[in-house]
C-alpha cells in the first residue's frame, strides 16, 4: 500500500505545476468558468494547447508509432489534475476518445489525418451523442445516417453538444441500419463542423457558457469518414469511454472549491465576530472537508484499479467516484452559498458578493454536474449490477 | 499509488478472518449478548495464539510490532465478525497509553501479559453527564503522600470485571493523570449495566481508593495529552472495525434481495432499493481508503490529527446509514431480534456513539481546518 506518487510521477507532478505557474494567464485559466475553463475555445485557450502540445504533453499514453510516449495513464491524469487545478483547458475529447478510438479502429487515412493535428493541438472536436430521445438512453440515437452513393446522408438533431460553437470537427454517432438492434444499428462519423446542412443553436444554460444543439439536413458524410465498422458505433463509444478513464472527470476543482471555501471562512466576519466562530460553521466545513478527503480516496481507487487492471477497465471504481464526487460537489455549493447566508444571492462577478459571487456560480454551474457523463441514477444501476451483483432494474 | 495489501497484510487478514469465522460466529456473539463478562474465553484464547493482542506491542516484549495500517486490516474482520472481545479496551488502547508514557517497569509488567492475553487492561474514562472531552474528566485525585486519593465515579467501563487493572483518568492539580488502579483494591465497587451494542459495560464507584503515585503512567498532568494522542490511533481502528460492519451488513442484505421475491420480481430488481445499496457501497468503499489512508500516513510517521477523526466520523456514519437502509430493504424481519439484522443496527449506533461522538470528531476536524 502505498499514497503517494512514485518518485517519477512526483517529479512529473512537481514539473507540470510549476509550468503552470510560470505560465499563468487569466485569459486562459479563470475559476469563475468552472467546469467549462476545461474547453479550448478561444484563441488565446488554444494557443495554450499549442503550449501543451510543444511540451509534449498530448497523446503521452499513445503507443510510440503514432508519436506517443506509450506511458502509463497515470500521468494524463496527473496532467489534467493539475490543469484543472488551476482551472486551465484540459487534455481532452481529442488526445481521449477520438484519438484512442482512431488508433484502434481507424483507417489509415483517418489516422494520418487526425492523429497528427491531435497531437499539435491544431483541431478541436466536438462530440454528438446525445439526442431529445438519447439521453441517458444514449444507445436510443435516432439520428438517420441513409447510405447513398459514395456515402452517408445525415438528417437529425443532436442535443447538448457543448463544444459545436467553435469546434474543427464534429464526432458524431448515427443510426445506420435501424433494423438491427438498437446497440447495433449505430455507427461513428467525422464531419466538419462547418459542413453545409449542419446549423449549430446556442442553447443558454443557468451556468455561465452555452450549450448546443445541432440540426443536420443533408449532411453529406463520405464513406472515408465513416469510423471503424458500420454497426460498431455504440461498441466503440463504449470503449472509448472505458479507455479514457484516467481523465473522465478531475477532482481538483471540487477540492479546490472546499479549499477556497474554507480559506474564506478563515477570515470572514459576521456581526464583528469570526465566522469561524459559528458552531453550524465548524460542523459544515468538517463534513465538507471530511467527503473531500473521501472523494480523493474514491479517485486513488480508481487510478490504481486502472493502472492495475492490465485492460480491464474500472467500471464500478468510476461510478462510485462519479456518484460521489459529483453529488458532493454540488453540497459544497450549496453548504457555501448556506454559510454566506443572504449575501450568497449577489450574482456572481459582483465585489458585494462574498467571494465575487464563486458559489453563487458554481451553484449554478455545478448543478448539471449530476446529470452530465452518466447520471447518478445510471452510475448507481451500474454499481447495484456490476458490483454488488443485484438484477437488472429496468 | 498502490491500495493492494502486502503479502503479509493479506495472510494476516486471511488468518483473521479464517479464524473469526469459526470462533466469532452469529451463535457466538448472540451468546456474549447478556453475558456480564462479555467475551468467550475460546475466542480470546485464539486471538492471543495468533499474535492479534499483542499485534501493536513491540516484539521486544511480546508483541508482534506491527503498524496501525496491519491492525486497521485486523480491525475491518472484528468489525465483520462482530466479535465479542475486549481487544480495543485493552490490546489498544490500554497498551497504546503504556507504550506511549509508561515507565519502563509498567511496561514490562504489563505488556507481554496484554499481548498472551493473560491481562485485561481498561479505561476508565467517562463519568455521568460529563462531555468526551478533557473538561470531562472530574473524578477527584487528591495527593497524599506518596499516594493519590481516588472520589469519584466513571461509567462505561467495557469489560471491567475482566480487568487486572483499570487505567483510571482523573483530575489532580497538575491536570489530568493516568492512574493504574486494581479494581479488587479497598473503596472500588463494580455495577453492570447494559449497553445498546451489548459490549458489558460497569458503573464504577470510587471511595477513597489509595493509589500510588508510582502507578501514574507518564509525568503529573500529562494524562489527557497522552490519552489524546493514543485516542487518535484508536478511532482508526474503529473506522475500520464499522467499514467491517457495514461491508457484511450489506452483504447479508444484497443476498436477501437476491432471493426475496415480492411483486414476481426479486427485491434488488427494484431500484428504490438497488440505489440504496449502491449507495451504501460507494460510502463502504470510500470510507476504507479513508480508513487505510490514515493508517498508512501513521504507519509512515506522519501526522493524522485530521485524517483519524474524519475516519472515525465518516464510516461511523456510514455503518449507522448502511444498517438504517438494510433494514428498510429486509422490511419487517429486521425488526425482530430473530433475525441478525438488529445486531448490526445497535452496534453501528452504539459505535457511533462511542470514543468520541459525531460532534467531538467534527469539532476535531473544524479546529485542525479551521484554527491551525
Amino acid at each position: 500500500m502505498n499514497f503517494d506518487f512514485s518518485p517519477e510521477e512526483q517529479k512529473f507532478a512537481d514539473e507540470v505545476e510549476q509550468w503552470l505557474v510560470e505560465n499563468h494567464d487569466p485569459e486562459v485559466m479563470d475559476h469563475h468558468r468552472e467546469n467549462f475553463s476545461q474547453l479550448a475555445d478561444t484563441p488565446e485557450r488554444r494557443a495554450f494547447m499549442k503550449k501543451l502540445a510543444a511540451q509534449n504533453w498530448l497523446g503521452m499514453s499513445w503507443p510510440k508509432e503514432y508519436g506517443g510516449q506509450a506511458i502509463e495513464g497515470v500521468y494524463e491524469f496527473i496532467l489534467n489534475e493539475a490543469l484543472s487545478k488551476h482551472a486551465a483547458p484540459q487534455i481532452g475529447k481529442g488526445v481521449g476518445i477520438i484519438g484512442k478510438t482512431l488508433i484502434r479502429h481507424g483507417s489509415e487515412k483517418l489516422k494520418q489525418e487526425f492523429l497528427p493535428k491531435i497531437l499539435n493541438a491544431d483541431v478541436e472536436f466536438a462530440v454528438g451523442y446525445s439526442e431529445p430521445e438519447a439521453g441517458s438512453d444514449a444507445a436510443n440515437m435516432q439520428l438517420k445516417a441513409e447510405k447513398v452513393e459514395g456515402g452517408y446522408k445525415l438528417n437529425g438533431q443532436k442535443m447538448w453538444t457543448t463544444s459545436a460553437h467553435f469546434a474543427d470537427w464534429y464526432w458524431v454517432g448515427a443510426r445506420t441500419d435501424p433494423d438491427k438492434p438498437k446497440h447495433d444499428g449505430l455507427s461513428l462519423f467525422l464531419i466538419p463542423m462547418d459542413h453545409p446542412g449542419l446549423e449549430v443553436q446556442s442553447l443558454p444554460t443557468i451556468g455561465k457558457d452555452t450549450t448546443n444543439q445541432v440540426f443536420f439536413n443533408d449532411v453529406f458524410v463520405p464513406d472515408d469518414y465513416l469510423v471503424g465498422k458500420r454497426g460498431r458505433g455504440f461498441h466503440m463509444i463504449s470503449e472509448a469511454l472505458d479507455l479514457e478513464r484516467f481523465t473522465m472527470f478531475t477532482l481538483s476543482p471540487i477540492a479546490d472549491r472546499t479549499r477556497v471555501l474554507v480559506d474564506w471562512v478563515k477570515d470572514a466576519k459576521r456581526d464583528d465576530a469570526p465566522l469561524k466562530d459559528d458552531p453550524n460553521v465548524r460542523r459544515t466545513i468538517a463534513q465538507i472537508v471530511t467527503d473531500t478527503a473521501v472523494a480523493k480516496g474514491l479517485s486513488t481507487r480508481f487510478v490504481c484499479a486502472a493502472m492495475a487492471a492490465g485492460g480491464k477497465p474500472p467500471t464500478i471504481q468510476s461510478s462510485q467516484y462519479k456518484l460521489f464526487t459529483t453529488t458532493l460537489s454540488q453540497r459544497v455549493c450549496k453548504d457555501a452559498l448556506d454559510i454566506s447566508g443572504h449575501e450568497g444571492t449577489i450574482m456572481e462577478g459582483q465585489d458585494e458578493a462574498p467571494l465575487r459571487g464563486r458559489f453563487e456560480g458554481a451553484y449554478r454551474a455545478t448543478m448539471n454536474e449530476t446529470v452530465g457523463g452518466g447520471s447518478s441514477e445510471i452510475q448507481k444501476n451500474i454499481i447495484a449490477r456490476r458490483h454488488l451483483g443485484l438484477p437488472k432494474n429496468f | 499509488m498502490d491500495l493492494d495489501f502486502s503479502e503479509e497484510q493479506q495472510m494476516i487478514v486471511d488468518m483473521t478472518r479464517g479464524m473469526l469465522e469459526e470462533h466469532s460466529t452469529v451463535e457466538v456473539v448472540r451468546e456474549m449478548e447478556d453475558d456480564p463478562k462479555g467475551y468467550p474465553d475460546g475466542l480470546w484464547k485464539q486471538m492471543s495464539e495468533l499474535g492479534l493482542n499483542g499485534l501493536l506491542i513491540p516484539e521486544a516484549l511480546g508483541g508482534g510490532g506491527q503498524t496501525l495500517l496491519e491492525a486497521a486490516l485486523v480491525y475491518e474482520e472484528l468489525g465483520r465478525a462482530m466479535a465479542p472481545v475486549p481487544h480495543f479496551v485493552s490490546c489498544v488502547m490500554s497498551a497504546g497509553l503504556l507504550m506511549e508514557a509508561g515507565s519502563e517497569a509498567q511496561q514490562e509488567e504489563w505488556l507481554p501479559q496484554i499481548a498472551n492475553g493473560d491481562a485485561i487492561l481498561t479505561p476508565a474514562w467517562l463519568e455521568p453527564h460529563r462531555s468526551f472531552g478533557e473538561a470531562g474528566i472530574a473524578l477527584d485525585a487528591k495527593p497524599d503522600g506518596d499516594d493519590y486519593v481516588l472520589s469519584g465515579v466513571k461509567r462505561s467501563v467495557a469489560y471491567a470485571s475482566s480487568a487486572s487493572r483499570l487505567i483510571v483518568l482523573a483530575r489532580s492539580a497538575e491536570g489530568v493523570e493516568l492512574l493504574l488502579v486494581d479494581p479488587n483494591a479497598d473503596g472500588v465497587k463494580l455495577s453492570f449495566y447494559m449497553s445498546q451494542g451489548r459490549e458489558p459495560h460497569y458503573r464504577i464507584e470510587f471511595k477513597g481508593v489509595r493509589v500510588p503515585a508510582s502507578d501514574r503512567i507518564g509525568a503529573a498532568g500529562s494524562g489527557w495529552k497522552t490519552f489524546d494522542k493514543v485516542m487518535h490511533d484508536g478511532i482508526v481502528l474503529l473506522a475500520a472495525q464499522a467499514t467491517g460492519g457495514a461491508e457484511r451488513c450489506l452483504a447479508e442484505t444484497v443476498e436477501y434481495a437476491n432471493e426475496r421475491v415480492q411483486f414476481d420480481k426479486p427485491l434488488g430488481a427494484f431500484q428504490s432499493l438497488a440505489h440504496y445499496m449502491a449507495d451504501a457501497s460507494t460510502r463502504i468503499d470510500g470510507g476504507r481508503v479513508l480508513v487505510h489512508e490514515a493508517a498508512w500516513n501513521r504507519a509512515a510517521g506522519r501526522s493524522i490529527s485530521r485524517f483519524a477523526p474524519m475516519a472515525k466520523l465518516f464510516c461511523c456514519e456510514t455503518y449507522r446509514e448502511t444498517t438504517r437502509v438494510c433494514a428498510q430493504i429486509w422490511g419487517g424481519v429486521a425488526f425482530t431480534i430473530e433475525y441478525d439484522q438488529q445486531m448490526f443496527f445497535r452496534r453501528a449506533k452504539h459505535l457511533q456513539l462511542s470514543w468520541w461522538d459525531t460532534p467531538y470528531l467534527e469539532e476535531l476536524v473544524a479546529a485542525d481546518v479551521l484554527d491551525s
